[in-house]
């Protein structure tokens, strides 16, 4: 962008069928016509078979080259993409010697940043092709994509559009008072703004289920030494990660995986059992464990349901009761009446699952159990439909919404019209943190194609 | 004074153009102690309003309050020559007041010329300059009938004359406005020195003979019953109002207009140049928004004892016999007789790009363009400009920066930066709502903003600022006190009772009683502990303001404070925008307009924030280098 031409590795780190390495900038042509040994012609968008050497002549691969012209390209820059088999002998001896040509190393991000630069896309599209490329489920790939093709900056300047309005009558009472035209009401500015107020909220809304979708949620499994913390682990990861054993106090250190649920990530997380211990490193390990609990989203208090309760546990259970929590009641295969229903904590108010780890019966319904006690129902319908707003997002938004109730209450209050388009303009000015972009030229355009002016 | 013959004389400032703008420009150098030359055409029509009767209106108001500010005439001579004063948006709130004269035309011509006749150090001549005298990239006098006049510095503000063209329906007149000549040869000249130019159009409507018209069938339009001078300076206006009327077109004038569009200069191909879409033509009005079946005239006075009536609303260029047709369709206009007809008018214009915020040339130094030439139009738009470069072509000659208003300080900030940063495609003119700062630049504290620059130049006494700080200083008292002063339920009854409002239960600060709408600081006064605040009229209505806007007035210094950061970045002398990261419609733009800040730069269309990222790392990189090989290779302001 500053006119430097930077390299990268595209694809995924470590040995692969191919990979591709990426070069930015007005270098970067230079650069590859040195290590094919031929200047060209490099036909936009087309592929073509080189054979790649180093600068001592020694080959390195044949190749797959695509040159990508500016400002048709993705960054707007020059950029040239290089398929290469997969080693990463091979990969790294290209990186290098591009390098050595003169290319800088990108930065994380830096592709993406070089097309926002160039305009090639807005904010929130520079947003989601991060998020598109860390996306793991096909619902975070899909609302990565539609934000990608604007539906964020669309739906945002369908909103900025209304506000510009409302800005627009406004300032035609202010500015042209004079004129003989049709004053806006009160009431339809203040329906106006509610509308608008409530489509901020909404969006404003998604965003924890968009933290959700992007961040992942925490789960993490708590209970007492041996009540079969693991092995549910296990079961809920469909392999056996953690060491199952009957020897109490196994599992010592936090262990964490993921998987996916209705479209969301899960990171789940195995503890060391709760219980008296002379053991120093187990010692640590429970108190890690609390910790990880006291963060999580969900948390999955285990105990053996054949065994039923002792103080102890009841007493940990306690602790963690006001928290999202599901009471999973296991060993249901050992055929004890579960009577542990009995010895229930009064506090008791989440929900409890009956579950054998061992037949892996009930393993499937506390999956969803799972789901619903962390996203709404509808999520994935809401956030296919909608989107979903990052916190960067909603922060603006909420600035927005802030100021649109300034309007309303003006409105119910003393109706001052310069109060109210200061408002107005400043929550424009919010929504422009989203997009990045500024309106402020087009309000007098709007105003003198809707209305008749001059007396 | 008057004088017959400048030749061979040497001015340290030469001023072009007898307008609205000519004229403060040449008061503002004279006051500031340079000899001062102002050239025109005609004497007799110095400070002529070619076009409506009247000075101020919505954000033309405030710039004749902020032009009083600085020591300028226009509010002074509005107060000496209106003949019906209103306070406009009355009902809306104080920042967005606006003062509205209508004006006896011939007055105000007097009163100008009295002015510029008193002024000491400063010489009117009646004649045409035909060219400008440029030595080495900067200006050196005008030529007059083929003579050299010296002069250190020039401020050119000649109005509609370059190139003007008068269009009535089919006939086209050489003109700079009615009956007066244009002025071709000096545009040539400035043409052939470099200055870019374009065209621009605006129109004037019908004059009637006031005893033709039957007011009986309009409605009665007085003025304010209490009336608002301009300027600070008059303490209070004496005056019999005179009152304008309304009435309207019809169904029957719109057909007119429509059956007879193809002889409309406008609509034939036969102008050329843009007009503006805030004061379009009767034609485009019925042509636009055909919707309506009738638009609303005004019918002005231009002057006491004048016999001419003005037809606001009624602009049009339309061949005269359709003009007598087309009026006397409307109510009260029936037997009406027209005294001079409405016309068009095509001119030159400078686009304003080529100058810098000081208004000189950004090609010729010590040239300053001012008014119409900018691409603006109003005379209050004119005035404003005309003012400030006649106090930085003075300020240049002491060798001291700029006066340079942000876009926080005055709406001639705004109008100036807007100048310079956007695409003038129609004529300019001042709309509050071009002011993101609207609540602090008011009419009411124009003094507050302005007074300080005007005192330091040596434009007005110290007195007028010294006055202004006490009076700020008795209003700040009293709104502490309100903040202070706690008042029992039963004292606030008294006054909520009279409102019809329900009862206080519990005791309140003054301050938040006095925030109420239906209450106010006047009623509040009476229920205060130990009376009064003593206060003046203009002090208890300062007051109010400040305890109205209080939280968004500090809300927008906050904003505004954001914003003055970028405008604090300067971009280098001769920064080449050829930067290929930028992006290709920034790139274009910038090159053209060759923003002096960062905050120019992000007020012109087109740039994206990316691109203001961008040039901000350029910027910064340049500076380092600069300053890394030890040498300054470029300028830093
Ligand atoms: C037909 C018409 C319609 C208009 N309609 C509107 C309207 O609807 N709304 C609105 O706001 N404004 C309108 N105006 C514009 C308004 O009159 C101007 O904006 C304002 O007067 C500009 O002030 P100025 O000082 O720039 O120039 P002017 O007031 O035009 O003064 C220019 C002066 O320069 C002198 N001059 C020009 N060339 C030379 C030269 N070479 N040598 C010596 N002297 C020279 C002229 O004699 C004149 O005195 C209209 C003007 C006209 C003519
Ligand atoms: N019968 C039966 N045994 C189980 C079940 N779940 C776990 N166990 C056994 O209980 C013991 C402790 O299990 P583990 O998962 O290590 O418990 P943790 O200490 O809570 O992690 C092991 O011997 C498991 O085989 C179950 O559902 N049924
Ligand atoms: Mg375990």
């Amino acid at each position: 962008m500053d006119g430097t031409t930077v390299v990268a590795l595209s694809t995924p780190p470590g040995e692969s069928a191919i990979a591709v390495v990426r070069m930015s900038g007005t270098g970067a042509v230079d650069i590859l016509d040195r290590m094919a040994g031929a200047s060209g012609p490099w036909e936009s968008h087309k592929v073509y078979r080189k054979i790649l050497k180093k600068a001592d002549g020694g080959p390195i691969d044949e190749v797959l080259v695509t040159v990508m012209s500016a400002p048709d390209s993705y960054t707007g820059e020059d950029v040239v993409e290089i398929s290469c088999h997969g080693s990463v002998h091979i990969y790294s001896s290209i990186i290098e010697e591009a390098l050595y040509l003169g290319a800088h190393p990108a930065g994380p991000g830096e592709f993406t940043k070089r097309a926002y630069l160039k305009g090639k896309i807005d904010l929130t599209q520079a947003e989601a092709i991060a998020d598109l490329i860390s996306a793991e489920t096909q619902l975070q790939a899909r609302v990565a994509l539609e934000q990608l093709e604007g539906s964020l900056s669309k739906k945002i300047g369908k909103i900025e559009k209304r506000l510009l309005e409302e800005l627009a009558l406004l300032e035609l009472s202010i500015d042209f008072s004079e004129e003989d035209i049709e004053l806006c009401s009160r009431d339809t500015l203040r329906k106006r703004s509610e509308e608008i107020t409530e489509e901020l909220k909404q969006m404003i809304d998604s965003e924890i289920t968009g933290k959700k979708l992007r961040n992942g949620i925490r789960v993490t499994v708590l209970g007492p030494r041996n009540a079969g913390k693991s092995s549910i682990y296990n079961a809920l990861l469909g392999e056996e990660r953690a060491i199952v054993s009957a020897v109490p106090g196994t599992t010592r250190d936090l262990l964490r995986e993921r998987i996916h649920i209705g479209g969301f990530t899960y990171y789940l997380e195995d503890t060391a059992g709760i219980g008296q211990t002379e053991c120093e490193i187990e010692t640590k390990g429970i108190s890690i464990g609390r910790k990880a609990a006291e963060g999580a989203d969900l948390i999955l208090f285990v105990i053996d349901g054949s065994a039923g309760w002792d103080d102890e546990s009841r007493k940990e259970f306690e602790k963690i009761a006001g928290k999202n929590h599901i009471l999973v009641l296991n060993k249901k295969d050992l055929g004890a009446d579960i009577s542990c229903e009995k010895y229930r904590p009064k506090t008791l108010s989440g929900s409890a699952a009956e579950v054998s780890a061992k037949t892996g019966e009930g393993i499937q319904s506390l999956r969803k159990m799972i789901y619903k006690k962390t996203v709404r129902d509808d999520a994935a319908e809401i956030v296919k439909e909608r989107g979903a707003v990052s916190s960067r997002h909603a922060a603006a938004l909420r600035e927005a919404v802030d100021a649109v109730k300034g309007v309303i209450a003006e409105l119910e209050g003393a109706g001052a019209v310069e109060i109210m388009s200061l408002e107005i303009r400043e929550a424009i000015e919010a929504l422009g943190k989203v997009t990045g972009r500024s309106v402020a030229g087009e309000l007098l355009d709007l105003i003198f194609s809707r209305f008749c002016i001059g007396k | 004074m008057i004088i017959n013959n400048p030749g061979g004389k040497s001015y340290d400032l030469i001023v072009v153009g007898g307008g609205h703008a000519g004229c403060e420009a040449a008061l503002a150098s004279a006051r500031m102690g340079n000899s001062t030359l102002l050239a025109t055409i005609n004497i007799r029509d110095i400070a002529r309003m070619p076009c409506n009767p009247a000075i101020g209106g919505l954000a033309k108001g405030q710039l004749v309050r902020e032009i009083d500010a600085l020591g300028g005439e226009m509010g002074l001579c509005i107060d000496a020559a209106g003949i019906q004063f209103k306070m406009l948006n009355r009902a809306k709130g104080p920042a967005v007041w606006s003062p509205r004269a209508q004006a006896d035309k011939a007055v105000y011509h007097e009163k100008m010329l009295e002015a510029l006749s008193s002024e000491e150090g400063l010489d009117i001549f009646e004649g045409e300059v035909e060219g400008i005298a440029v030595e080495e990239g900067r200006v050196t006098g005008v030529t007059i009938s083929g003579e050299r006049i010296r002069g250190k510095k020039a401020v050119l503000a000649l109005g509609t004359f370059p190139n003007g063209l008068m269009h009535i329906g089919e006939r086209k007149i050489p003109g700079g406005r009615e009956g007066e000549p244009p002025s071709c040869l000096l545009s040539d000249d400035l043409a052939a020195n470099g200055i870019e130019r374009a065209r621009l159009k605006t129109g004037t409507p019908a004059r009637l003979k006031r005893s033709s018209i039957d007011f009986s069938r309009c409605q009665e339009q007085p003025g304010d019953i209490s009336p608002v001078p301009f300027s600070f300076r008059t303490k209070k206006l004496n005056l019999d109002q005179i009152s304008c009327y309304i009435t309207y077109t019809n169904v029957e004038t719109h057909d007119i207009i429509r059956k007879n569009i193809d002889r409309a200069p406008l609509f034939s191909g036969q102008i050329m140049g843009t007009g503006p879409r805030y004061c379009p033509s009767i034609e485009d009005k019925v042509i636009r928004f055909s919707g309506r079946d009738r638009h609303q005239i005004f019918l002005e006075p231009e002057g006491r004892g004048s016999e001419e009536i003005y037809i606001n609303g009624l602009s049009t260029s339309l061949p005269v016999d359709i003009q007598e047709k087309m009026i006397r369709t409307v109510a009260g206009l029936e037997d009406s007789e027209i005294v001079r007809y409405g016309y068009a008018i095509e001119y030159d214009f400078f686009p304003p790009h080529q100058i810098h915020a000081s208004l000189e040339s950004r090609k010729i130094e010590g040239l300053y363009f001012a008014g119409q030439v900018n691409g603006t139009s109003g005379y209050e738009e004119a005035a404003a400009q005309g003012i400030v470069a006649g106090i930085n072509a003075s300020l240049s000659l002491r060798g001291e920066p700029p006066f340079l208003p942000g876009r926080h300080q005055a709406y001639a900030g705004v109008m100036v930066d807007d100048l310079i940063t956007k695409e003038i495609d129609e004529p300019y003119r001042m709309f509050t709502s071009r002011a993101e700062h609207r609540l602090l630049l008011r009419q009411d504290n124009a003094d507050e903003r302005l007074f300080r620059y005007a005192v330091r130049y040596g434009l007005l006494e110290k007195g007028l600022w010294s006055e202004m700080i006490s009076r700020k200083k008795r209003v700040m008292k009293a709104k502490r006190r309100l903040h202070r002063e706690v008042i029992p339920a039963e004292r606030i009854n008294s006054l909520l009772e009279n409102e019809g409002a329900p009862p206080a239960t519990e005791a309140r600060k003054a301050i938040q009683i006095a925030r109420r709408p239906e209450i106010g600081v006047e009623k509040l006064e009476a229920i205060l502990d130990g009376g009064g605040l003593g206060l003046g009229e203009r002090e208890l209505d300062m007051l109010g303001i400040e305890i109205k806007y209080d939280g968004y007035i500090a809300r927008q210094k906050k904003m505004a404070h954001k914003l003055l950061k970028m405008d604090k970045m300067t971009i280098p002398d001769g920064f080449s925008f050829e930067i290929e990261a930028l992006s290709r419609e920034a790139r274009e733009k910038l090159g053209r307009f060759r923003p002096e800040t960062l905050g120019q730069a992000s007020r012109i269309s087109g740039v994206r924030n990316s691109d203001l990222s961008i040039l901000m790392i350029f910027i910064e990189k340049l500076k380092k280098e600069s300053k890394n090989s030890g040498r300054r290779g470029m300028n830093f302001r």
